[in-house]
């Protein structure tokens, strides 16, 4: 996987305009984040954190795809799915500093902008106005679970299926089945049968 | 943390009567120790805060929110118990018990704005000190220790949940329920056992036969 410094920037004037949606930044606000953020680049099925370690750094997705994965009696539940833009790490191990009981992996070859604990720590003690943008993100991501573990409680199969695919069309066609099935909490046998009503009727038989 | 004495007392002076200044000034004390947990406040900065609240009382067995209504406010217990669930079909899911020293409120709806997918409810008669999404904001800008605490809650709010779902995935219905049971000995007094039930997904049956069990044969490893 070869990029270019222009791809770099590119992604990094992504990464501006994402948290600009959260606290208006000036370019200039921008450049002084710069410095605490690092490029890490992984390979398609790479664990970048293992279970029993503790987790280093907060993730956000330039581009690729991810997952969050709970390895429990020889199985995998897939916790989340990230695409680029959306922020993936083993939270508890990262907050509280204790080992991570999740595994990180990369589905597709992927590049993180990571800010280490300490540096996170640094730029909300040196710059003005971070407390707000990360409380406002902070936010976002609570609503945002609060609101899959609801789906996940209230709705059927069936519904659940339905939402997300109609919801996130790209992300059906970048994840394997099995993940899917796993992060909606679907038996792949039955994953395989829903597939139909993602059809249009008429094309059906 | 060690300025003593209180130095927000100058804020409840104003408050009329003498037992109720007692009162305020006790639930304040409370306030302010949940508070410590995250980030240390002088006096000015927890006076931005406390002027801002308001003492909330209900009755048992009162709704906070209703499904569809917009949670106005975020609320600390200083006295009571209170819990949160929705209906699955005709079935209660209860997804968070508050007791005294916890917040409450519908907090998704709280912090985006739009209509709760939860119902509040009182278990026991409540006091609680609320703030209003409105005087929250105001507080955020009028100091960046109370924004930082704000980060610091809403973070608290995830890891909490990220926890409990983890919890659910990795522990079986027995060890969830000697988890919780030791963690929160006096809600199996309190709480009335289908809630508890409900809260740990888990048949009332399961749960009352796991109880006996427990209570015939002591966990082993305790003295």
């Amino acid at each position: 996987m070869v990029q270019t410094a222009a791809t770099y920037q590119a992604a990094l004037e992504k990464l501006h305009q994402h948290l600009h949606s959260y606290v208006p930044l000036t370019k200039t606000e921008f450049r002084q984040m710069e410095p605490f953020i690092e490029i890490r680049e992984f390979d398609k099925r790479v664990k970048v954190i293992h279970e029993g370690e503790v987790e280093r750094y907060l993730n956000v997705i330039a581009w690729g795809l991810a997952r969050k994965y709970l390895p429990v009696r020889n199985k995998e539940i897939t916790i989340q799915l990230a695409s680029e833009g959306h922020m993936i790490h083993s939270e508890l191990s990262f907050h509280y500093r204790i080992p991570s009981r999740s595994v990180v992996e990369t589905i597709e070859p992927t590049v993180f902008f990571s800010i280490s604990y300490d540096s996170l720590e640094q730029l909300y003690e040196q710059i003005p106005g971070m407390e707000r943008l990360g409380r406002l993100m902070i936010t976002d991501l609570f609503i945002k679970s609060d609101n899959r573990y609801f789906n996940q409680l209230r709705n059927s199969t069936r519904e659940r299926f339905l939402e997300y695919v109609r919801n996130h069309p790209d992300m059906v066609q970048r994840v394997p089945q099995k993940y899917l099935a796993s992060f909606l909490n679907i038996k792949p046998e039955t994953f395989s049968r829903l597939k139909h009503l993602m059809r249009p009727r008429k094309e059906r038989g | 943390m060690g300025q003593k004495p209180m130095p927000f007392l100058y804020v409840c002076i104003q408050k009329p009567g003498e037992a109720q200044f007692k009162t305020l000034f006790d639930m304040l004390e409370m306030l302010q120790q949940y508070i410590a947990g995250y980030v240390a406040l002088t006096g000015e900065e927890f006076a931005v805060l406390a002027d801002k609240l308001v003492v909330r009382e209900f009755e048992r067995r009162q709704l906070l929110v209703q499904v569809g209504e917009v949670e106005e406010y975020l609320s600390f217990v200083v006295r009571g118990l209170a819990r949160m669930y929705f209906f699955k079909g005709k079935t209660e899911m209860i997804t968070n018990i508050a007791k005294e020293g916890e917040l409450i409120g519908s907090s998704s709806s709280f912090l985006s704005g739009k209509p709760s997918c939860y119902y509040v409810e009182t278990l026991e008669p409540c006091t609680l000190l609320s703030i209003t999404r409105a005087n929250l904001e105001k507080a955020y800008r009028e100091s960046p220790k109370i924004e930082k605490l704000g980060r610091l809650v809403t973070t608290y709010f995830v890891l909490q949940k990220e926890e409990w779902e983890l919890e659910c995935m990795r522990l079986d219905t027995r060890e969830r329920f000697l988890r919780f049971v030791g963690n929160n000995p006096e809600l199996l007094l309190r709480v009335p056992q289908k809630y508890l039930a409900s809260y740990l997904n888990m048949k009332p049956e399961t749960f009352s036969r796991l109880k006996n069990h427990v209570k015939k044969r002591p966990v082993a490893g305790r003295p």
